[in-house]
């Protein structure tokens, strides 16, 4: 029950409609008892020839009545307890998709998205079987089960019961045992299936080397093993599979040879009249559902629980970055820079990321931090925005460190444009309006004007309307990244960090966005991570990471001059550009 | 994982062509067809046995204790009339030959055999109603012996120990209960028979029906097997160019998913499908056979069955494709988010999204809960027709029994048929909704398979006995799409056993020549010689097989190093494999691996560093021994201890072999034959090494920027 923690709440809301619809379940149980019994009873009094055709007609009519009433129950039942279980899968979605924003970036690392994907879409689907299809047949099966049996060796004959009864119990055992069996063998089967689509996907996408060395013959026969333990495993599972659904029909229907042979004779031997007996096979016919049922529905809660085991999981992950009440001073005060002494490691890792950096950088001053990729740079830029918690030593935003600013002041005051300008598919407006939907079309203009992107956007077809991603337009990697940072300027932020966010942008539209932010900057702290020189030459102080430190700094200049690691860059960086704009 | 993709959710009408097409892949499996649908026959047969041996069971033994009963003084006198039975039987059976087969039934079960009683034999014969016949009859567990014979369901009553109809008085004779079971000893022994004969069937029909399944499944596995390894022989010869214009997951959609629909047709479908309208049939013509005006009565319901399906079966697809697409939206919302979560969180919008995602979330609820109604309404619904039919039943067929027209053991076969008759109806829409995914499949895979080979095949190749390596271009003009040119009148030959080195930028075009002499693309104007043939006159195979590629992203299979090494090539001995790798110095790091040769290869090769990957390439192409050994050097980082293991596996390897090289390294440039600089799709320069480099042209930069340390050459 321990599992059942995150979903009780749910439970306790939705209790009025599981009750009413398990009501509804046992109304229609109880009312399909009936029928039989007329069944009996017109048979009875035909042979006794009690009755005339009226009497037949107004049997008929009982049960046309009694069906009338099994069949709005029926409605409710399901619409109730089928209906909840899948208000259950929309509320556990939910739960896990506002517990997954508020988890922190190394959570994300360690888990994949594909994973957290299928936690809120298979784990909850098998969930909310267990919690509608389940409910359903444990409820069914037993209350079936036990009323059927009772009905059966009071009205008609206890001895005949126990008889008939001996292959159902073995039926469910069955059930149970294959149930298991084939869920082992499904697993199996989809195994082999994924084995085949991997081999075919890297086939495919090897096919260059196998087109070059001639390996396409070979390369079918192999695909051919993969496709051939497909069917094999598929065989397997049939084997199992198509032998279970005859087993059930042939044990079940002992049952009912049990009651023809020892029935009949107790009919002969007056024991019971015929009527009983006919009785007595239709509700035998009730009874193979149920015994199904039970073990159906082991396998089902079992899913259900291994499903809400994982998801529990997930909802019971705690994000380390995150306020601490007592500890927060309040909001940004300020927009300088103070990095002291800082070093970092990341969650898990052995080396540090960064080693000992020292930066003060004040309102207006712009830094610009270059070097190698795995320098260090970016993990600068994450822990600014705590991304992750620092290691040792501190860093101060307007004097205060940012662990005691709250989390969403210190967002709030920074705009950051990432190395990978993850743009949402929704309109280009919209997405430059990220932070705040109410943001006027005037806005988002000015923003994308000086992030060089509006002109860009005046030709699309649609203009700010048009919707980015996969199913609008696919914009360039240099479009995406001037509207990520249109997005981040129209925040209006007093510290703007641009993570290498103009990689894939031309020079000369580099230029113009650097003249455009030079404006913009004036009152800002800036920030500016790049591997390109020309975009951070005219900053207020450089620093040349490597291996996590700071390797040289001052002004472009002062680093030209000192003709170190910063210099070769640069001038290799000026041949390059020298070569590609030869003719 | 699930992943709905838009095109999963197509569906098609049935199509007899495609139909046509997928029948033809059965054809091998004739014989198993035929055997299977002889099982189905039998295993439905066995389904339809087990109503009519009940009414057996209760007709002719449980309740035929009041079947009147001719009287014999003698037991010379039974045999006498017995024979007669016999001829009469055979003549009625002649008369009444369109009920052959229900009397071909019961003469299968009954032996009515005389019961010996006081010295007197009794046999029950039903003709001999009304005429000097004596009858046994029951009424609360009083068991009386009459002369004459009152008519079946009729309420007779007791009288001063005589039984008395309509105030006619029968003279009676009381048994004992005890007298009144030796009547009935061969019911008890009939009852037996049926059983033995019942379990009997079962046993056959679950042997059948197992049977059945199996085979179809194994035709069908078999089917989608020899389908899916001829599109896959089909896929991996089709040009590079496919390939570029079309995703590799697309391909393999076809090969899977679409599969796995044809599959879900054979497993789901059509072994249950065959089943279901044998069954269907088979009851409608047992009914009608037993009797035709009650069949009538009962089977009004039909057309109301088939209102409600066909209106259920449009709503219920609507209303699943409705979900399935609703929770795709899903899907990708949440993959968009969790991908995006850093910018929702720096941008401090969670509660936005929050909300964003709920309004996803409630759209899927919503349309999953239109679909829970459509169900909430048909299946109810139709258990509601069975009722009606069951109540239809009881009212007309009981007043059948009650006219005399049929037996209680008839009505009772009616009441369990009706049952079986509803159970295929239930899912007969998702089968019907399967197949639709599965001509849709059908059409997509058929489609792909007829897509053309675009790269022809000489019809007259010209076959070289040597390849010696002689390569010739003669003003080449390339694009991979349209008129986009990425080559541009590229003309330069290459002898012998001459290495040849192209540099240049990024995006000149160097790495695409190296793709043209395997001919993976096909030139648009200009041509390109082997040994002075055109290559299009070659046979293709014979083209790649005398060379050898070396590509930058060393392409590993999952396997291993073995298998990586010869390819699936198993004329390359382990021999051959070893010594390969020792001449390319691979096979030191090999061997550090816990086993060896055998040691595993993770997807894409993963485990191994960019350096280890080139000599495993190295090793491949050497194993391959070609004329011709094409060389695209990686660029990425490699330490300098196994980069000077490449050197020496690059000297080694390019000895004696014409070598085309795109190089990045010094070494290899200043070895080479010849240098071809190209630059925007055309040659810029071509010389020696030295040659060039006093140029001063744009291999100088080049030089300057690619093989030497920047800061050196500038200060020069």
């Amino acid at each position: 029950m321990k599992e059942l923690r995150h979903v009780k709440q749910f439970l306790i809301l939705y209790k009025k409609q599981y009750t009413i619809g398990i009501l509804a379940l046992l109304l229609v149980d109880a009312l399909q008892l009936i029928t039989p019994k007329l069944i009996g009873m017109i048979t009875d009094e035909i042979v006794a020839g009690s009755i005339d055709k009226g009497g037949v007609l107004r049997y008929g009519l009982y049960i046309m009545g009694i069906a009338i009433f099994i069949a709005v129950f029926r409605y409710v039942w399901r619409m109730n307890i089928i209906g909840s279980s899948r208000i259950m899968e929309y509320w556990i979605r939910n739960k896990i998709f506002s517990h997954l924003e508020a988890m922190s970036t190394d959570f994300f690392n360690y888990k994949k998205t594909g994973d957290l994907m299928a936690h809120a879409t298979n784990d909850v689907q098998a969930v909310r079987q267990a919690f509608g299809q389940g409910v359903i047949m444990l409820t069914d099966s037993i209350f079936i089960t036990i009323t059927t049996i009772i009905v059966m060796s009071t009205t008609i004959s206890p001895s005949l019961t126990l008889m008939a009864l001996i292959p159902l119990p073995i039926l469910a055992a069955l059930v149970t045992f294959m149930g298991q069996k084939i869920q082992s063998r499904y697993k199996l089967v989809q195994e082999s299936f994924s084995d085949m689509s991997d081999r075919a996907q890297e086939s495919l996408s090897g096919i260059r080397v196998i087109k070059s060395f001639v390996q396409e013959d070979k390369e079918l026969d192999r695909f051919s093993v993969s496709s051939q333990g497909y069917v094999t495993n598929n065989l397997k599972l049939v084997r199992i599979f198509g032998f279970m659904f005859p087993m059930i029909g042939f044990i079940a229907s002992l049952s009912f040879l049990i009651a023809i042979l020892y029935g009949g004779n107790l009919v002969i031997n007056s024991v019971i009249t015929l009527g009983e007996l006919v009785a007595f096979i239709t509700y035998l016919g009730m009874l193979t559902w149920p015994m199904m049922a039970i073990g159906w529905v082991i396998n089902m809660i079992q899913r259900g629980l291994a499903s809400l085991k994982r998801i529990n999981e997930i909802l019971d992950a705690e994000s380390e970055i995150k306020d601490i009440e007592d500890n927060i001073s309040g909001g940004v005060k300020g927009s300088d820079i103070v990095i002291k002494n800082l070093s970092f490691k990341y969650p898990k890792a052995n080396e540090y990321a960064l080693k000992d950096i020292n930066i003060k950088l004040v309102t207006g001053k712009t830094l610009a931090v270059v070097g190698k990729t795995g320098s260090g740079k970016s993990t600068l830029a994450a822990l600014l925005l705590r991304f992750y918690n620092i290691t040792s030593g501190e860093i101060l935003i307007g004097g205060e460190n940012i662990e005691k600013i709250s989390l969403r002041s210190l967002r709030d005051s920074v705009g950051y444009v990432p190395q990978e300008a993850f743009l949402f598919s929704t309109t280009i407006a919209e997405n430059i309006a990220f932070s705040d939907p109410s943001l006027s079309m005037d806005k988002i203009e000015t923003a994308a004007k000086t992030a060089s992107v509006h002109e860009d956007i005046m030709e699309f077809p649609k203009q700010y309307k048009t919707i980015t991603g996969e199913k609008g337009v696919t914009l360039s990697g240099g479009q995406k990244q001037r509207v990520a940072i249109a997005r981040a300027l129209i925040k209006d932020p007093d510290i703007l960090i641009l993570d290498d966010c103009l990689s894939a942008v031309d020079t000369k539209t580099e230029e113009a966005i650097l003249e455009h932010l030079e404006q913009v900057m004036q009152n800002k702290t800036g920030i500016i991570i790049s591997h390109r020189i020309s975009a951070i030459k005219n900053a207020d102080e450089i620093i040349y990471m490597e291996d996590g430190a700071v390797a040289e700094r001052g002004t472009h200049d002062e680093l030209v001059n000192l003709d170190g690691k910063y210099n070769d860059l640069y001038k290799k960086q000026l041949l390059e550009q020298q070569i590609s704009e030869e003719v | 994982m699930t992943n709905y993709e838009e095109e999963d959710l197509k569906e098609k009408k049935l199509d007899f062509d495609i139909l046509k097409r997928l029948l033809s892949y059965a054809k091998p499996y004739r014989f198993w067809l035929i055997i299977s649908f002889l099982t189905i026959f039998l295993a439905t047969g066995a389904d339809l046995a087990r109503p009519y041996m009940i009414k057996i069971a209760v007709d002719d033994y449980i309740s035929a204790y009041d079947t009147p009963m001719r009287v014999y003084g003698s037991r010379d006198e039974l045999k006498l009339a017995e024979a007669e039975i016999t001829d009469n039987e055979a003549l009625h059976e002649t008369v009444a030959s369109e009920n052959s087969f229900v009397i071909f039934l019961n003469n299968l079960f009954i032996k009515n055999e005389p019961i010996e009683f006081s010295g007197k034999y009794y046999l029950r014969d039903e003709a001999t109603r009304g005429q000097n016949a004596v009858q046994l009859l029951e009424k609360d567990k009083d068991y009386f012996l009459i002369q004459g014979d009152v008519p079946e369901n009729s309420p007779f009553e007791i009288t001063a120990g005589s039984v008395v109809l309509n105030g006619q008085i029968f003279e009676t004779q009381q048994l004992s209960k005890d007298e009144y079971l030796q009547f009935r000893q061969n019911d008890m022994k009939g009852i037996r028979r049926v059983s033995v004969i019942f379990l009997f069937i079962l046993i056959a029909g679950f042997f059948f029906n197992y049977l059945q399944v199996y085979l179809l499944s194994y035709i069908g596995q078999k089917v989608v097997h020899s389908m899916r390894t001829e599109l896959y022989s089909h896929v991996i010869r089709l040009p590079l160019k496919y390939y570029n214009d079309n995703p590799v997951g697309r391909l393999v959609t076809r090969l899977t998913n679409d599969m796995e629909n044809l599959n879900e047709l054979y497993s789901s479908v059509i072994v249950s499908f065959f089943k279901d309208i044998f069954l269907l049939i088979g009851i409608m013509v047992i009914m009608f056979r037993l009797n035709v005006r009650i069949s009538a009565v009962v089977f009004i319901t039909v057309p109301i069955i088939g209102f409600i399906t066909a209106i259920f079966r449009t709503q219920s697809r609507k209303a699943y494709r409705r979900v399935r697409i609703k929770l795709a939206v899903i899907n990708s919302s949440l993959s968009e988010n969790i991908s995006g979560m850093k910018i929702i969180q720096i941008f401090a919008q969670e509660k936005r999204k929050m909300d964003e995602f709920d309004r996803l979330n409630t759209d899927h609820k919503e349309a999953s809960l239109k679909e829970l109604v459509v169900f909430a309404i048909f299946r109810p619904l139709m258990d509601l027709v069975y009722s009606l039919a069951l109540a239809l039943l009881v009212w007309y067929g009981g007043g059948s029994v009650l006219d005399g027209a049929i037996s209680f053991g008839v009505l009772f076969a009616f009441i369990s048929y009706v049952e079986q008759f509803f159970e295929p109806i239930y899912d007969f829409s998702e089968k019907f909704n399967i197949m639709q995914s599965a001509m849709a499949s059908s059409e997509r895979i058929f489609e792909l398979l007829d897509e053309k080979d675009s790269m022809v095949e000489a019809e007259n190749p010209v076959q070289l006995d040597e390849i010696k390596g002689n390569i010739e271009f003669k003003n080449v003009w390339f694009a991979y799409t349209d008129e986009e040119w990425v080559l541009r009148n590229v003309s330069f030959t290459i002898k012998q056993g001459e290495t040849a080195a192209f540099v240049g930028a990024t995006g000149s075009g160097k790495t695409t020549i190296i793709s043209l002499i395997t001919r993976l693309y096909d030139i648009q104007k200009g041509e390109i010689l082997l040994d002075g043939v055109n290559i299009n006159q070659m046979e293709i195979s014979q083209l790649r097989k005398s060379i050898a590629s070396v590509l930058q992203d060393v392409f590993l299979f999952t396997g291993d190093i073995k298998s990586n090494i010869r390819l699936n090539n198993m004329d390359i001995t382990d021999e051959k494999i070893k010594e390969v790798a020792e001449n390319v110095n691979a096979d030191r790091f090999i061997s550090r691996l816990p086993n060896g040769y055998d040691s595993t290869v993770e997807e894409g090769g993963a485990t191994f560093s960019s350096g280890e990957r080139q000599l495993l390439a190295f090793a491949r192409a050497l194993a391959f021994n070609p004329g011709i050994l094409i060389l695209d050097e990686a660029t990425s980082n490699i330490d300098t201890q196994t980069e000077l293991l490449i050197q020496d596996a690059i000297t080694k390897i390019i000895k004696g072999r014409t070598t085309i090289v795109v190089a990045h390294r010094l070494s290899t440039i200043q070895h080479a034959d010849k240098i071809i600089v190209m630059h925007k799709g055309k040659i810029r320069e071509m010389g020696r090494h030295d040659e060039l480099l006093s140029q001063r042209g744009m291999y100088y930069n080049l030089y300057l920027l690619q093989y030497k340390d920047a800061s050196v050459g500038i200060v020069e």
